[in-house]
């Protein structure tokens, strides 16, 4: 099959990529999968999706040619006899699962199918962090001082941070800035390494304090052409994770780019790289040197960025010619930044309260689309762009990736594009979950964000406020007031009729009762007068997009009003109001001292037992959810009455899993 | 003389007046312990954006003395109780709510008399009753005219009864303060609410209490909100504010029947601007005009079919739509003759067969007097109008658009003929004859006593003794001293006549017409 395979290689250069490719599958899912699926399809590619019980219906394997069951995405084994079943000429890993584990990339290699990505060997050397480093080093790229794991802890310069030689995205790494923290922050490291990557090797290395994450991009065909698409500016970060990303990086110069893409390519070179690569950089914004963090040997998450940036390019395009074995077409020359791109990954996390996963029903989806907003302020129609695969009442588990989506906006400059992505965002609408959107909004309206002075910690210091939902229930309450005044027709229509006199406000019960004084279409809330000037049903339910003018300024909100909650998306942010149930309960007394878990996810340590005395704060249970471990507290000093976790338990959210009673009861009372 | 378009200004402002209710002061203490104004609390009781027909709102004004020092305020606005029909949870409902900071909420004779007013609507069109008590109880300076009589405070609570019996849903939130007789409008209630810290109800207040058995209590243990959900049982939901009340109310008259809604036609506005009203019809009720402009102006597309059209022409009856519901229209178009008034009672018996509500625009000076006329039996004419109007079971609309004198107001279906509802213009003048008759009529008496005395009566003492009668027909003639007095159900503007007679249809439309059964017609 292969030899086949390579006859069709060398006898034509300017065939059509789907007679080279004939069919691929997307070891992967979510938007990735769709995004391969996408270029897959322009070029006639048969593509192949799997699938997991959980996914069985999810957008991708709706998308998709054909779609082959397996277990586990992670599941090498099965992954490939699934493509080999499908009769696959090649198989796309996206990012994350299996898409950087040479174990994979061997056997795919064995089954006699094209691995799009880099071969065993590079994922391998790239994939170890101290091999890499020594290449980096032997390939005159800069990197950072690094210690042995032998140095002794008082030859260590604080900060350090440690983490997983094979490791990525964030998990398994910690700063640690103090002598005293270093034995526990090493073990908890190795830890999740071990629990993550089945490796607990460990690497330290010098922290930079304040630095920005520039990443080059890299693409390399199998006949040794190497170029780089320009470098992306990742530095809005929490906990490690990539939050916002842009391309050009706004601070990067002329002089910087140049070393930082020269040393990509070098890299590249010395490994004899091919298909799309990442070459991560520390910017050190102290004294603007860069310093070499890793390779990710796959196409990244916010790829669309240099996309856009460098003229509108497909890079999922090029991976695919590069795994049929022909030669890049695009030459260095060509590649200069033509437009300025940001992303915005929406995930279902709760961005105000630690970051938490969130899981449940996505009720209604409505993801921004430039033909049919009014907001966008760039003369080209076409400014965002959204790479998503969440739907209308699409359960959203904690079981993968909490990633929903990503916006995409670009500009003719920075500022364009930043104004396109806010814009975007306002059109990003998710009902029933909740999602980081607003957060990403307030961000990318900061000031922080538009002077680009944001670096890879500022998140981890600065708290995002949650926002007011006063705006929001102001909105609400004129929408529920403009439904309702519009609603019926008759002598009892609902239109506040007095006679002889003023409409009598209207009275519109949310979370707490709002107060809608209409004069016309007018609704006068609280200080703020809206008026509707676009109404339009989403087709899901009863949500509605409305676009408001609030004191005369153009916005946009989403309202779902039901009888018992009303739910608004305004810029982005979810709030829910609870209508007032009159004969509910004034509200019930929770138990006392029940810790429960604030997530789904599998029990890792229970650290207590009953009887024990414990002190506020002390560490009762330790969870695993979204690969996260998460340490639930004693809420107050007490006795532990019960212990219902035991070590390797899936607990659903609100599962009781100590119960704590305080030392003294009343006084506990008083204190709440 | 004013424009009907001045008399429309006026009434908006009269009515601003007293739906501020009380002081400025009384409000302010009334709010400042956390609770709504009785207006608030009503447009939270009805659902989000429903109108309301406010009945009698103008009640007592200048019966009780002057208005207060700033001459802004009458001492007894809307007789210290709103009542009305809105819709709660998609419902119809009868609102009785007590203004607290009216003296105190307490019952003065016309408070009575709009309360029973306003039990005799939910009755007649079997609309549950939301009662929201905040009262002392009888004003008792008054009490001989509040307390004993048939028509007076225990008749109440005799309606409450009858009503439940009908399956006419009785509800209540005690807001405030409900002592002694008040205390029973709770406890005859169906259902009732009191709210937490602010309801009191109790048969003996604290004082007398202590008076009667030297018991000293404070309210709240007497009869709080908390004894009364949890020991006594006399309430049957604990609320914590006046807003949680309401919600509770809410959701009590959820559990309740819906309205019936009648099968009407498509709704269609009528096709001549109904702004019109205030050029064709001229505000002094002496000149005449043609009805029809009226009714062209009320009705659906403007589409009147005429019955008997080129009969007795000083009489217009007629089919038309309001609203959608088919509704026949009696209108006066000129004093009654003996023809207009067989014309009507043939109409009336009509409609009655028909099940078709009927319309009354009431401009009538009267019937036709005069020996020809007499002689023609014109009595016995006029009483068939007046048999026919007493005997109908439709529901009967009155609108009193211009004079309404003398046997005319009978025929043409007056307070006393039980129309579901009764409505005045602003330049409505209503009395048994107009201000001049009556003077030439008292006048002409005593000049045959004086003159059989062998007296003589010079003009200027006939005119001296004349001229306080035109001013006292004057006074009591006009339409707010009628709806002080609550001889109607409110003073409306021109331009909501459509409305409000829609509105009542929709009302009368739950209540089911029996069969039409009549007395003998003099033949």
């Amino acid at each position: 099959m292969s030899n086949e395979f390579d006859d069709y290689i060398s006898a034509d250069a300017f065939a059509e990529l789907g007679t080279l490719l004939d069919s691929v599958l997307v070891a992967n899912r979510g938007e990735i999968a769709l995004r391969v699926f996408r270029t897959a399809a322009e070029h006639g590619i048969r593509t192949i999706a799997l699938y997991t019980d959980l996914d069985a219906d999810a957008p991708h394997v709706r998308a998709a040619d054909e779609a082959v069951r397996v277990d586990s995405y992670l599941d090498i084994h099965a992954v490939v006899a699934a493509a080999v079943h499908a009769g696959a000429a090649a198989i796309h890993p996206g990012y994350g699962f299996l898409s950087e584990r040479a174990a994979f990339a061997r056997a795919v290699e064995a089954a006699g199918i094209r691995l799009v990505g880099p071969s065993a060997v590079v994922m391998e050397q790239m994939g170890r962090k101290d091999a890499a480093r020594e290449i980096a080093v032997a390939a005159g790229v800069p990197v950072i001082p690094a210690y042995d794991l032998a140095t002794p802890v008082t030859e260590l310069d604080f900060p350090v941070l440690v983490k997983a030689a094979a490791g990525g995205g964030g998990k398994g790494m910690r700063v640690v800035r103090s002598a005293e923290e270093y034995p526990a922050a090493l073990e908890a490291a190795a830890r999740e390494a071990r629990s993550a990557f089945g490796d607990d090797t460990l690497l330290i290395e010098k922290y930079v304090e304040s630095g920005r994450h520039i990443e080059v991009q890299v693409m390399a065909d199998t006949r040794g052409n190497v170029v780089h698409l320009l470098e992306r500016d990742c530095s809005t970060q929490r906990r490690h994770q990539k939050v916002l990303e842009e391309a050009p990086g706004p601070t990067v110069t002329p002089k910087l780019r140049a070393k930082i893409t020269q040393a990509a390519v070098a890299l590249s070179r010395a490994v004899d790289y091919t298909g799309a690569g990442t070459v991560e950089f520390l910017v050190d914004n102290a004294t603007g040197e860069p310093y070499f963090l890793e390779m990710n040997t796959r196409l990244q998450v916010e790829h669309p960025v240099t996309e856009l940036a460098t003229g509108d390019r497909d890079l999922v395009e090029m991976q695919l010619e590069v795994a049929a074995g022909r030669e890049l077409e695009i030459e260095q020359h060509e590649v200069e930044a033509e437009a300025h791109a940001i992303e915005a990954r929406v995930y279902a996390e709760d961005s105000h309260h630690g970051f938490l996963p969130q899981a449940g029903t996505a009720r209604i989806v409505h993801w921004p689309d430039a033909a049919t907003s009014r907001l966008m302020r760039d003369d080209a129609a076409d400014v965002v762009r959204v790479d998503q695969a969440l739907i209308s009442g699409q359960v959203v588990s904690t079981a993968y990736d909490p990633m929903l989506g990503k916006v995409i906006a670009h500009g003719r400059d920075r500022e364009t594009a930043r104004r396109n992505l806010l814009a975007a965002l306002d059109e990003t609408a998710i009902f029933g979950l909740t999602t980081n959107a607003g957060f990403l909004r307030q961000l990318v309206a900061s000031g922080e964000f538009a002077d680009a002075t944001i670096d890879t910690a500022w998140l981890d210091h600065h708290e995002v406020p949650a926002p007011d939902p006063a705006l929001a229930r102001a909105l609400a309450a004129h929408a529920v007031a403009d439904a309702v005044l519009g609603q019926s027709s008759g002598p009892f229509a609902s239109d506040a009729w007095r006679a002889s006199g003023d409409q009598a406000p209207v009275l519109v019960e949310l979370d707490e009762p709002v107060s809608v004084v209409r004069d016309g279409t007018v609704s006068q809330v609280g200080e703020w007068r809206i008026r509707t000037l676009d109404r339009v049903r989403l087709g899901v339910g009863a949500a509605e997009r409305l676009e408001v003018s609030v004191d005369g300024e153009r916005q946009v909100v989403f309202v779902d009003a039901g009888p018992h909650v009303v739910e608004v998306v305004h810029r982005g942010q979810r709030f829910v109001f609870t209508r007032p149930d009159p004969f509910a309960a004034a509200g019930h007394e929770l138990a006392e001292g029940e810790v429960t878990a604030p997530m789904p996810g599998t029990v890792l340590a229970v650290s207590t037992a009953a009887g024990q005395r414990v002190q506020a704060g002390d560490p009762l249970v330790i969870m695993e959810a979204m690969k996260m471990e998460l340490t639930l507290k004693a809420p107050f000093d007490g006795v532990v009455a019960q212990v219902g976790a035991v070590v390797g338990d899936q607990v659903a959210l609100g599962a009781v899993l100590v119960v704590v009673e305080p030392d003294d009861a009343e006084q506990a009372q008083d204190q709440r | 003389m004013t424009e009907m378009r001045d008399l429309a200004d006026d009434l908006r402002e009269r009515l601003a007046k007293a739906h501020q209710g009380g002081s400025e002061a009384a409000r302010r203490k009334h709010t400042d312990r956390g609770k709504l104004l009785a207006r608030d609390r009503v447009n939270r009781l009805l659902d989000p954006g429903s109108p309301f027909l406010e009945i009698g709102a103008l009640a007592a004004t200048g019966m009780y003395g002057a208005p207060d020092a700033t001459g802004q305020n009458d001492p007894v606005p809307s007789a210290g109780v709103v009542s009305g029909i809105g819709q709660i949870s998609g419902r119809l409902a009868v609102v009785i709510a007590n203004d607290a900071t009216v003296k105190g909420g307490t019952y003065y004779p016309v408070t009575v008399k709009k309360h029973l007013r306003a039990q005799e609507i939910a009755r007649s069109n079997r609309l549950p009753v939301i009662s929201l008590v905040d009262s002392g109880g009888a004003f008792l300076p008054m009490q001989d005219d509040v307390f004993p009589d048939k028509e007076h405070f225990g008749r109440i609570f005799f309606n409450q009864a009858q009503m439940s019996a009908e399956q006419i849903p009785q509800v209540a939130a005690v807001m405030g303060s409900c002592t002694a007789g008040g205390a029973y409008v709770p406890a005859m209630s169906d259902e009732t609410v009191i709210v937490k810290d602010q309801g009191t109800i109790f048969l003996g207040g604290p004082p007398l209490v202590k008076a009667a058995t030297g018991e000293v209590v404070t309210a709240e243990e007497l009869g709080g909100g908390d004894v009364h959900a949890r020991k006594s049982g006399v309430a049957d939901h604990l609320a914590l504010d006046d807003a949680h009340a309401l919600a509770i109310l809410r959701g009590i008259v959820e559990t309740t029947p819906a309205t019936r809604v009648a099968q009407t036609a498509p709704i269609e506005e009528p096709a001549e601007d109904p702004l019109g009203l205030y050029d064709v019809v001229p505000a002094d009720t002496r000149t005449p005009y043609d009805v029809r402009e009226v009714i062209r102006r009320i009705v659906d597309g403007s589409r009147f079919t005429e019955f008997k059209q080129l009969y007795a022409e000083t009489l217009v009856c007629g089919f038309a739509r309001i609203y959608g519901h088919q509704v026949g229209i009696v209108a006066n178009n000129g004093i009654l003759f003996g023809e207009s008034a067989r014309k009507g009672a043939h109409f009336i018996e009509l409609c009655n067969q028909r099940g078709v509500p009927l319309v009354f625009l009431q401009n009538i000076s009267g019937f036709m007097v005069g020996r020809e006329y007499e002689n023609g039996g014109i009595a016995r004419d006029g009483a068939k109008l007046v048999t026919a109007v007493a005997c109908s079971v439709v529901p009967k609309f009155t609108v009193v658009i211009g004079g309404s004198f003398g046997a005319g107001n009978y025929g043409m279906c007056g307070r006393a003929y039980d129309p579901r509802f009764l409505w005045m213009w602003p330049n409505a003048r209503i009395s048994v004859m107009g201000g001049e008759q009556a003077a030439s009529v008292l006048a002409t008496v005593k000049r045959d006593g004086i003159e059989a005395r062998g007296e003589q009566w010079s003009g200027e003492e006939e005119e001296a003794f004349k001229a306080p009668i035109r001013a006292q027909y004057e006074e009591q003639g006009s339409a707010y001293y009628s709806t002080a007095r609550l001889w109607d159900d409110g003073v409306i503007d021109p331009l909501d006549t459509r409305r409000v007679l829609g509105m009542g249809l929709a009302a009368a439309a739950n209540a089911p017409t029996p069969a039409p059964n009549y007395g003998v017609f003099r033949m």
